[in-house]
């Protein structure tokens, strides 16, 4: 039998011939990354193949480079003959949910604090019944004897049941002396009998809240029953082989890729869902419900409903609140008769995502007015309090997703997500889990930003300064930073952040802030008139609120008015899903809420391009920043040293 | 019934930056003639609302090379000097009256002659010369040739006290630096932007240049070219250094004549456009006219190429100027 040696794991397993790398890792106790569970198509269980026969399928996961140097997917390649491979750190099967953890604690914290509390009533739900069995007396039919006995226990003036569901319950109840499980389904005003099953099955009973951003998918499993966190799991959209932005995405909709868009952003969502199911060992078909909340565009291309509109004058979507179907309709693989529920938006440019994130900070409720900042690849930002609100959408791009940077990645296991610099010019970060640095996420780039420009490492305008420091090089005409050297990383590789990569970022945090700005000034307000600042994104678990002020990202208001809440969409999503109470009330704030254009607004590109400066043109609109770097003089306020100076002929003179 | 005009006179709380340009023999330098601009209180030529103390002025161009593509209306006034950036710029003084000599450093094109920074050098030498009033040095355009040509050409005119450009977002440490240490004034230029203006301000300031020490060159287009873009982004850069913005209060610098002697309007012969006369007076017309526009708008320093254009120019900024001129 041929012998398969894992490195750098050291470990040996003999395994019959033809079988799967992944099986044979499996056989060995190596943990690889998985979430498609060896269909191929999620590209994680990368393995480089030291030497050895195999058989590797063709697969687009892998570039030609990456083919060269002997990555095959662990999945789609059998074992011919005895086979060395190395497990790349990407590959490592991440342990444990760190990050969703933490999440999920905040999303307790939050819930306490803003006292955003709904009623337990999620929106499929599973009741065991014991029906009164038929007699003369009694001689209701079979659904109106249920429908009875569901009444008992839940005000619902109307029901509705499939013909599947009727054909099957009587002969159930029979068999099992009346005693059945029903499962019910909201669907707006009434609620439909999803199915029937025999004995009491009311445990069983799953949901699945997931945030559908341009750059990120993110899905949470909830147990519907009791309403807990069961677990969480994060990918990038795959959409974005289509376009990294919202626009690219409507263009190519429009070009006849709608359905193509529409089957990969939902297998996206079904891979997540079968890698939690699988990890939580529950089954598919006890998964009842999805509920997604998204930006306008990305439901729509879920719903396979044609975005065009929406980006052409006077911007209309299809449906701002589209209503609940069968999941199965659109391709997602829960419980055949489970259904799908969207998040209602605001307008075609301010989504469901932001319904979610005013539900989930309470801003609809409050006394006195907040601003929502909720940073995506588009910023949306809300101004607003019980009375009114007022809600806009600027295009930031994906640079804070940690998309769209060279060493950019989601807030997972190995992100940089704090760094600081020292005077010394010493770089200290921290990563997710404390894992060897892979890459650098949102609020790592935030830091870095923020840090290079006190340091005196970049000028106001974010461009590298290569006399500042050793840690600055050029590499193919582009300046870039160093922040770990190769033999540091988990991935052999080092982490940089380019001269492009400032700039995406600065763009990004430019039309974040001039989006905010000009909402504020439209209202007729000043930041000071703002009460408090809620930071929203998916930063992972940490995002410096005095760094961001550092490079212009939000308005320099004191620290204790601005609180990071994390990825209020999802947050948002899972109240709704476990309460009907919370999703009346998504729907009131989203009718509740104006739009306010900025493509209408004419002079948003100039306030973007103010803004596209560290921390802004108008440094007055910054005092904290300004009095830290008066206080420390700032380096980039000395005079470049000599070696600028010459002589003509090229030799140095002393300046 | 006599009616009252209410009074609509409006003060403004900022002065823009006064820049003076060119060293004498007592200050270090050689020039015979000093040049200030700047120190406006209010709109150009608002004379009932403050005070213009220094007019526009007219610096003339001159090339380290021969221009190749200049038609023969505006080419007719050089061809006899031309070879000699020393006499070109003698007869734009002497002749034409020039307040200024601003010589584009053309030959160091690196798409043309490619010069050095030793004959740079060595033109600008001619200049000084030659000349007693003021210098411009305007580079290629092109970063690194720039970068390569101003540390020789900004110390063959050290103690002059010329003006140096042009710096821009992505390209302005060497030159603040070579200014800082050869004490010269230096070009800020911006894409027809007031806050891309105002950011290199920002960034040559960082540096610990002298904001007083700063003329921007907020792009120049021809009539029917973009002038209103242009005209506008000066006005509002204006504007705002009369409010108080102290990072926008430095005078401004237009290059007209190689816009306006770039476009057909210009150019084209009566030949090829029959309908349009006579070149000879439709040419500089145009450049005169772009120029006037400019004036309205805060231009201090105006870069011209025909003298005809030169003079009506003149003729204009003295009758606007009126009793304001002091």
């Amino acid at each position: 039998m041929p012998k398969v040696t894992f490195h750098p794991d050291e470990v040996t397993v003999e395994v019959e011939r033809s079988v799967t790398l992944q099986a044979a890792a499996k056989a060995a106790g190596v943990e690889l990354a998985s979430i498609c569970g060896g269909d191929g198509i999620c590209g994680r269980c990368r393995l480089i193949i030291k030497n050895g026969n195999i058989d590797a399928a063709p697969t687009t996961l892998l570039n030609r480079h990456e083919v060269q140097r002997g990555y095959v997917l662990a999945c789609q390649t059998k074992v011919l003959g005895d086979v060395e491979v190395e497990v790349p750190p990407e590959t490592r099967a991440e342990e444990g949910q760190i990050l969703i953890d933490i999440d999920a604690q905040r999303f307790r914290a939050l819930y306490q604090e803003e006292k955003v509390s709904f009623r337990h009533e999620p929106l499929v739900q599973k009741l065991y019944l014991e029906l009164t069995p038929p007699s003369l007396q009694d001689n209701l039919g079979d659904e109106q004897r249920l429908y009875r006995e569901i009444r008992r226990r839940r005000e619902i003036p109307i029901m509705q049941t499939g013909l599947k569901v009727l054909q099957a319950l009587p002969k159930l109840a029979r068999q099992h002396q009346w005693r059945v499980t029903a499962t019910l389904g909201w669907r707006g005003g009434t609620v439909e009998i999803l199915q029937i099953e025999g004995g009491d099955l009311s445990e069983n009973n799953y949901g699945i809240a997931v945030d559908i951003g341009t750059s990120t998918v993110v899905a949470h499993l909830l147990d519907l029953k009791t309403g807990g966190m069961m677990d969480a799991e994060a990918m990038y959209n795959s959409q974005r082989a289509y376009g990294e932005e919202v626009t690219r995405r409507i263009l190519y909709a429009e070009r006849g890729g709608l359905e193509q868009l529409q089957k990969t952003v939902v297998n996206d969502v079904n891979n997540l869902i079968t890698a939690l199911v699988a990890r939580n060992k529950i089954a598919q078909h006890d998964c009842w419900a999805v509920l997604c909340a998204g930006n306008t565009t990305m439901m729509h291309l879920l719903l396979g409903l044609g975005p065009a509109s929406i980006r052409r004058d006077p911007y209309v979507s299809s449906s701002t609140a589209p209503p609940p179907v069968r999941a199965a309709e659109v391709g997602i693989q829960i419980n055949p008769r489970g259904l799908l529920y969207c998040l209602p938006a605001i307008g075609g440019w301010v989504g469901g995502d932001v319904t979610a994130g005013i539900l989930a900070t309470g801003l609809y409720e409050s006394d006195t007015t907040v601003m929502l900042i909720d940073v995506g690849t588009n910023g949306e930002i809300v101004i607003g309090h019980k009375d009114w609100m007022v809600a806009c959408s600027a295009s930031a791009g994906p640079a804070f997703e940690g998309s769209g940077v060279k060493c950019g990645m989601k807030a997972s296991r190995g992100a940089i997500e704090r760094v600081q610099i020292a005077a010394d010019g010493h770089l200290i970060y921290k990563t997710v889990g404390n894992a060897k640095p892979k890459g650098i996420c949102g609020s790592g780039l935030i830091d870095l930003v923020a840090g290079l420009f006190e340091a005196g490492l970049v000028d106001r305008s974010g461009r590298l300064l290569p006399e500042a420091s050793p840690r600055i090089r050029t590499h193919d005409g582009l300046s870039e930073f160093v922040v770990v050297p190769a033999q540091r990383t988990g991935t052999g590789k080092e982490i940089v952040i380019t001269q492009a990569d400032i700039e995406n970022l600065l763009r990004a945090k430019a039309a974040i802030y001039a989006g905010a700005l000009i909402l504020m000034k439209s209202l007729a307000l000043d930041f000071d008139d703002i009460d408090r600042v809620f930071l929203a994104g998916g930063f992972g678990n940490y995002l410096d609120r005095e760094k961001a002020i550092t490079i212009g990202m939000i308005p320099d208001l004191p620290l204790e008015k601005t609180r990071f809440v994390g990825n209020t969409s999802v947050i948002g999503a899972k109240l709704t899903l476990l309460s009907q109470e919370a999703l009346e009330k998504s729907y009131e704030i989203a009718k509740n809420v104006t739009y306010y254009d900025l493509i209408s607004f004419p002079h948003y590109y100039e306030e973007f391009l103010a803004a596209k400066f560290l921390p802004h043109t108008e440094i007055e609109r910054f005092p904290s920043v300004q009095e830290r770097l008066n206080a420390q003089g700032v380096k980039a306020l000395t005079p470049s040293p000599s070696p600028v100076l010459t002589d003509g002929r090229g030799g140095l003179k002393a300046g | 019934m006599p009616v009252t005009i209410p009074d609509v006179k409006k003060t403004w709380t900022n002065t823009i930056n006064r820049v003076t340009l060119g060293a004498t023999k007592e200050e270090g330098g050689t020039r015979t003639k000093r040049v200030t601009v700047g120190g406006a209180t209010s709109l150009p030529f608002h004379h009932f609302e403050g005070a213009m103390p220094h007019p526009s002025v007219i610096a003339m161009e001159v090339w380290n090379v021969a221009p190749q593509d200049w038609p023969a209306v505006l080419a007719e006034h050089f061809r006899d000097v031309w070879h000699d950036p020393g006499l070109w710029a003698k007869k734009c003084v002497e002749q034409y009256g020039a307040d200024l000599i601003c010589l584009r450093l053309a030959g160091c094109d690196p798409v043309g002659q490619n010069r050095g920074p030793q004959e740079a050098a060595q033109a600008v030498k001619r200049l000084l010369e030659s000349v007693g009033v003021p210098l411009i040095v305007w580079g290629t355009g092109n970063d690194d040739k720039d970068n390569e040509i101003f540390p020789a050409v900004a110390e063959a005119a050290s103690g002059e006290n010329c003006l140096l450009g042009t710096i821009t977002e992505d390209n302005y440490k060497t030159l603040v630096a070579l200014c800082t240490a050869y004490k010269h004034k230096l070009i800020a230029e911006s894409p027809c932007d007031v806050n891309i203006a105002k950011q290199v301000n920002i960034l040559a300031t960082d540096m610990g240049f002298k904001p007083e020490d700063i003329v921007m060159y907020p792009t120049s287009a021809a009539l029917g070219y973009g002038l209103e873009y242009v005209y506008s982004v000066m006005e509002r850069a204006r504007l705002a250094a009369l409010r108080g913005d102290k990072m926008l209060s430095q005078p401004m610098i237009c290059d007209i004549g190689i816009e306006v002697w770039g476009v057909k309007e210009a150019r084209a012969s009566e030949q090829e456009l029959p309908e349009w006369g006579e070149q000879t007076e439709r040419g500089p017309l145009w450049e005169a006219t772009t120029a006037y526009v400019y004036l309205l708008t805060g231009a201090d320093i105006l870069v011209l190429r025909h003298p005809q254009a030169v003079a009506s120019v003149r003729e204009a900024i003295k009758q606007l100027m009126g009793d304001g001129l002091k």
